[in-house]
């Protein structure tokens, strides 16, 4: 299947079952979780049902596009359902026979793995959801976001769409598999993926590994967390400041993947994107939801 | 007695993390015994199983109905109910009626903790119906139970493990009705998902003596252990069939028999050329990531694992070559990377990652791997300057790049690929004078795991725990209680189980004391304190060592008690003294040297007595068999001597009398005693046997 084809097709499940198709966010980060849409939206009592492509960036994952595997950048197919549904696992399966999985023939098992994100403050339980022995998709119940409870509960599912194709396929090679097809007058080309990321990847890792100026990044670091708390605190901004935080996130993943981050300083400089991010959803829930938000928020401040 | 039927109870959830299943299903039943006791209600067995989705307990045999319960109730006392005249009075009145009786019912007695005779009627309080006890009872027996990582779903407040969807609940053919969260129990349940692929509709459970069987052909085998039983099973006959045996992980069976409802496994082949890889990168590699199993034959690993499926699988089936392929599929990718790692790890040789230990920190206040590395080689140093000068050099080598391979990328990967990488990567440089060392030094890592198999591999360890454990406890790190993040306790077993098992006679604190002057710069805390809780640390360590080897506690308490620095000599001690209880003569002497304690308790003690002081026949052959004691080589030849020395001794006893009025042969009676106590005291103090 084409990567485009199992976007269309997974997008039109989840728009068929009550989901706003949402749009990728264009800061870099690490994982379709830091996407507003899931970020704030995961947040306070409204009813939220969203799905949407979002890459990801890792640059430690970065393989100069030589790892039939592995890369710096992949797709993210992210739904959040709020709250989460009783019927929700049944209708992620219902998600993969949309795909053409014919689980009469496969083995499908839930794993335990609860996701954290210690940048954002957020942390779920949840599985790993195995597919005859590959892993396909992230399934998590946020129980926090921002460090404040998640109430109601959303239910998020996240499929690594690169790996699906490739496993649909039988791929042996990310690059191998096909994006989709060109028509055009003088015929149809399809277009791999080798053809749309290739380049993209190898100088990705080859800035993520040699040419990104360190000193600059740290420098970024510290200005985008200035201006984050300039915006939240001086003007109660928290969609701006939280795209400093985004900003944050990523320059200490360029700093990471060059093992500019001592073990000892990294607590520390995750703290700091974190408390940023927390700020933030603090400052939503006060401004969405004043009434119903002031008094947990204060409990939980107390407590800390 | 009366009715009897059957209880069943399943909660049906979404996918609970196999280490949480075997928890909540014994502590529920342990709620549910409580609960029968508690209401006096018979029954005979308790059953339970778990499963990924289902957490299931049977109560056999157990009654309908709750018995009545007579009791006894207190009331006002006498001269509050009876007027002067013996009538009933109000207060008299009230008390009868509350309890629906007649006047004439109520006695006066003088209870237990009253002070006088107060009014006092028996009443039979009904049992009630055992289902309603059940319906009562269950919502809140499962809502107490205790779950570590608990979660909340939906819009609910309410805590589990993972969202419950069904709840079964019968009595006999009966429903005991209640709700939890929402979910109100009933008859019905739910099997496989594959199950209901095609039949949509819940199953229908008429009496709980039908469960079993009624999963099982939904496609669900609610035991753990015969879901364990049929895998282990397939593993063998599948290792068979390509001509070799199963790697056997326990740990990992178990895992799997918790991730399944239906146990199938399946085999499937990877590339012969990743054979390449060292056999424990594969091993770990498939069971880490795949959870699979290797097969080996005598040559060693062959190129084909064993997955688990959750599912029934026809052999020859689609399904089968599906589920096959992905695995396989799954395995080339990981195996892709291992190989990427190991070749780029290959690149570098090892010692040249020293200096990138300088950007890894160990511990905060302990510095980093590069600064834990030089300790090492200087704990070692000494180590080996007192059991084999001749391995120096090469100890020296081996300390400092036996923490190199957490450089490497394969160790990145596979955390528990540590000090195993190292060693190979050094064997496949050459070095064949450290790499073994270098391999096992992180031996033993617990109670059942072996000593490195070298005397150098074994002083390598010994130094790295050394350094660990007397650097933490120098900054003020110690386990207390169940605290104890770094394991240090385990890496304490170690050090004494490698002197101990080495069967090298050094002194432990002597070696504490050699490692504190090595972390010395570090150090927070003073010499004497972290000398101090390190004592009593090691000796609670060998204490354990002691217990674990199997000696008797009367053994382990006299042996300990007169000292531990030397395990070797410990060791001795408590060999012979164990052999010595066996002795029919110890009991006497064991008595008799009681005996000596008291009588030379409030006594000036002096070692030098004159032999030719001493009169009777009975003191004077004591005194030869002390001379012989003391001129004893070892402990079992003074063990011997000590067994001879029963009989002579309760001679002495019987004839002698110690504290005569004559000062000088008092004091050299006395003296012998002394010494014959002393000579004792070289292997144990038998005022501890008891």
């Amino acid at each position: 299947m084409h990567i485009q084809e199992l976007i269309l097709r997974l997008q039109r499940f989840w728009a068929d079952r009550g989901c706003l198709i949402g749009q990728p966010y264009d800061i870099e980060k690490g994982a379709g979780t830091m996407n507003p849409l899931t970020f704030f939206g995961a947040l306070g009592k409204k009813p939220w049902n969203v799905a949407y492509v979002e890459p990801s960036r890792r640059p430690a994952d970065g393989r100069y596009g030589e790892n039939p595997f592995r890369v710096y950048k992949h797709l993210q197919f992210q739904v959040i359902l709020k709250p989460s549904p009783a019927k929700v696992q049944d209708l992620y399966i219902e998600s993969l026979s949309a795909l053409g999985i014919d689980l009469t023939k496969h083995d499908l098992r839930f794993e335990e793995d609860n996701w954290e994100s210690p940048t954002l403050g957020a942390w779920g339980v949840g599985w790993q959801v195995v597919l005859d022995g590959m892993e396909i998709s992230q399934f998590t119940y946020f129980q926090q976001v921002g460090g404040l409870d998640c109430r109601p509960v959303s239910a998020e599912l996240t499929y690594g769409i690169e790996r699906i194709c490739m496993f649909l396929g039988g791929y042996d090679n990310i690059f191998d598999l096909t994006w989709g097809e060109v028509k055009t007058d003088d015929g149809v080309f399809p277009v791999t993926y080798r053809q749309v990321r290739h380049r993209e990847e190898f100088e990705l890792s080859a800035y993520s590994f040699e040419h990104a100026d360190l000193n600059l990044h740290r420098k970024l670091f510290d200005d985008f967390e200035k201006e984050g708390w300039h915006l939240l605190k001086d003007y109660g901004h928290f969609r701006s400041a939280y795209e400093q935080a985004l900003k944050m996130s990523h320059t200490f993943n360029v700093l990471d993947a060059r093992g500019a981050v001592s073990t000892t300083e990294r607590p520390g400089v995750i703290k700091r994107v974190r408390d940023l991010a927390s700020g933030c959803a603090r400052a939503y829930l006060e401004h969405e939801e004043p009434e119903t938000t002031k008094d947990p928020i204060k409990k939980q401040e107390v407590a800390k | 007695m009366s009715e009897t039927r059957t209880f069943l109870l399943e909660l049906h959830c979404e996918e609970i993390p196999a280490r949480f299943l075997k928890p909540l299903t014994f502590e529920l039943a342990e709620k549910l015994e409580n609960f029968c006791r508690e209401q006096k209600l018979e029954k005979s067995e308790l059953d339970h199983h778990c499963s990924p989705r289902k957490l299931s307990w049977t109560l056999t045999s157990l009654s309908t109905q709750q018995p009545d319960q007579s009791e006894t109730q207190v009331g006002p006392p006498q001269k509050m109910c009876l007027d002067a005249a013996g009538q009933p009075t109000q207060t008299g009145l009230k008390f009868a009626e509350k309890w629906g009786v007649d006047f004439s019912a109520v006695r006066f007695e003088q209870p237990a903790g009253k002070k006088e005779p107060c009014a006092v009627v028996g009443v039979t309080k009904k049992g009630r119906p055992t289902i309603e006890l059940l319906a009562e009872a269950l919502p809140k027996l499962i809502a107490a139970l205790h779950v570590p990582k608990a979660m909340r779903w939906g819009n609910s407040e309410f805590e589990f493990v993972r969202p419950i969807r069904n709840v079964l609940c019968l009595f006999g053919n009966e429903v005991v009705d209640f709700t939890v969260d929402g979910v109100r129990s009933s008859n019905t349940t739910w099997g496989h998902r594959l199950h209901h692929m095609q039949n949509p509709n819940a199953i229908v459970i008429k009496q709980p003596e039908d469960y079993e069987a009624a999963l099982e052909k939904a496609g669900v085998v609610v035991s753990f252990e015969q879901r364990r039983r049929r895998m282990e099973m397939q593993l063998h006959e599948l290792a068979q069939g390509v001509d070799g045996h199963v790697v056997m992980d326990e740990e990992l069976l178990s895992t799997l028999a918790e991730i399944v409802e239906f146990p199938m496994i399946v085999r499937g082949g990877f590339p012969a050329d990743f054979l390449d890889l060292p056999e424990e990168v594969l091993i770990t590699s498939l069971k880490e990531h795949q959870k699979s199993f290797c097969i080996r034959n005598d040559q060693g690993l062959l190129p084909y694992f064993l997955a688990a499926a959750n599912r029934p699988i026809e052999p020859g089936s689609e399904a089968e070559k599906l589920v096959a392929g992905g695995n396989e599929w799954v395995l080339k990718a990981r195996l892709y990377d291992a190989r990427f790692f190991f070749a780029e790890d290959r690149k570098t040789m090892l010692e040249l990652r020293q200096d990138k230990l300088n950007s890894l920190t160990f511990q905060r206040d302990l510095g980093t791997y590069r600064e834990k590395s030089i300790r090492i080689r200087d704990i070692a140093d000494a180590v080996a300057r007192k059991i084999d000068p001749g391995m120096i050099d090469d100890l020296r080598e081996a300390a400092m790049v036996c923490k190199c391979d957490l450089r490497t990328l394969m160790v990145g990967e596979f955390p528990e690929l540590q000090g195993i990488m190292g060693g190979e990567y050094l064997r496949l440089e050459g070095k064949t004078n450290i790499w073994l060392a270098v391999k096992e030094h992180y031996h033993p890592s617990s109670s059942d795991d072996g000593l490195p198999s070298t005397p150098m591999g074994s002083a390598l360890a010994l130094a790295d725990k050394l350094d660990t454990l007397v650097g933490c406890f120098a900054v003020g790190i110690i386990p207390s209680g169940s605290k104890d993040p770094l394991a240090l306790r385990r890496a304490g077993q170690g050090v004494v189980r490698i002197l101990w098992e080495q069967g090298w006679s050094i002194d432990v604190m002597e070696l504490a004391s050699i490692a504190f002057r090595v972390v010395g710069p570090k150090a927070t805390k003073s010499e004497t304190d972290t000398m101090a809780a390190l004592e009593s640390f090691f000796r609670d360590r060998v204490a354990h060592q002691l217990e674990q080897a199997g000696y008797a506690g009367p053994v382990r308490r006299s042996a300990l008690s007169i000292g531990w620095s030397d395990l070797v000599d410990l060791k001795a001690r408590c060999e012979a003294l164990s052999a010595f209880a066996e002795d029919p003569r110890f009991e006497s002497l064991a008595q008799s040297t009681k005996r000596i304690g008291n009588i030379l308790k409030d006594e000036a003690l002096d070692q030098s007595f004159d032999t030719s002081v001493l009169q009777q026949a009975e003191e004077k052959s004591l005194a030869e068999h002390l001379a012989a004691m003391e001129s004893a080589p070892d402990h079992a030849s003074l063990l011997a001597f000590l067994a001879e020395l029963a009989q002579p001794l309760e001679a002495f006893f019987t004839a002698v009398m110690v504290k005569c009025d004559d000062p000088a042969l008092r004091a050299a009676r006395l003296s012998l005693l002394h010494r014959l106590h002393l000579a004792f005291l070289r292997v144990a103090d038998f005022s501890q046997w008891q």
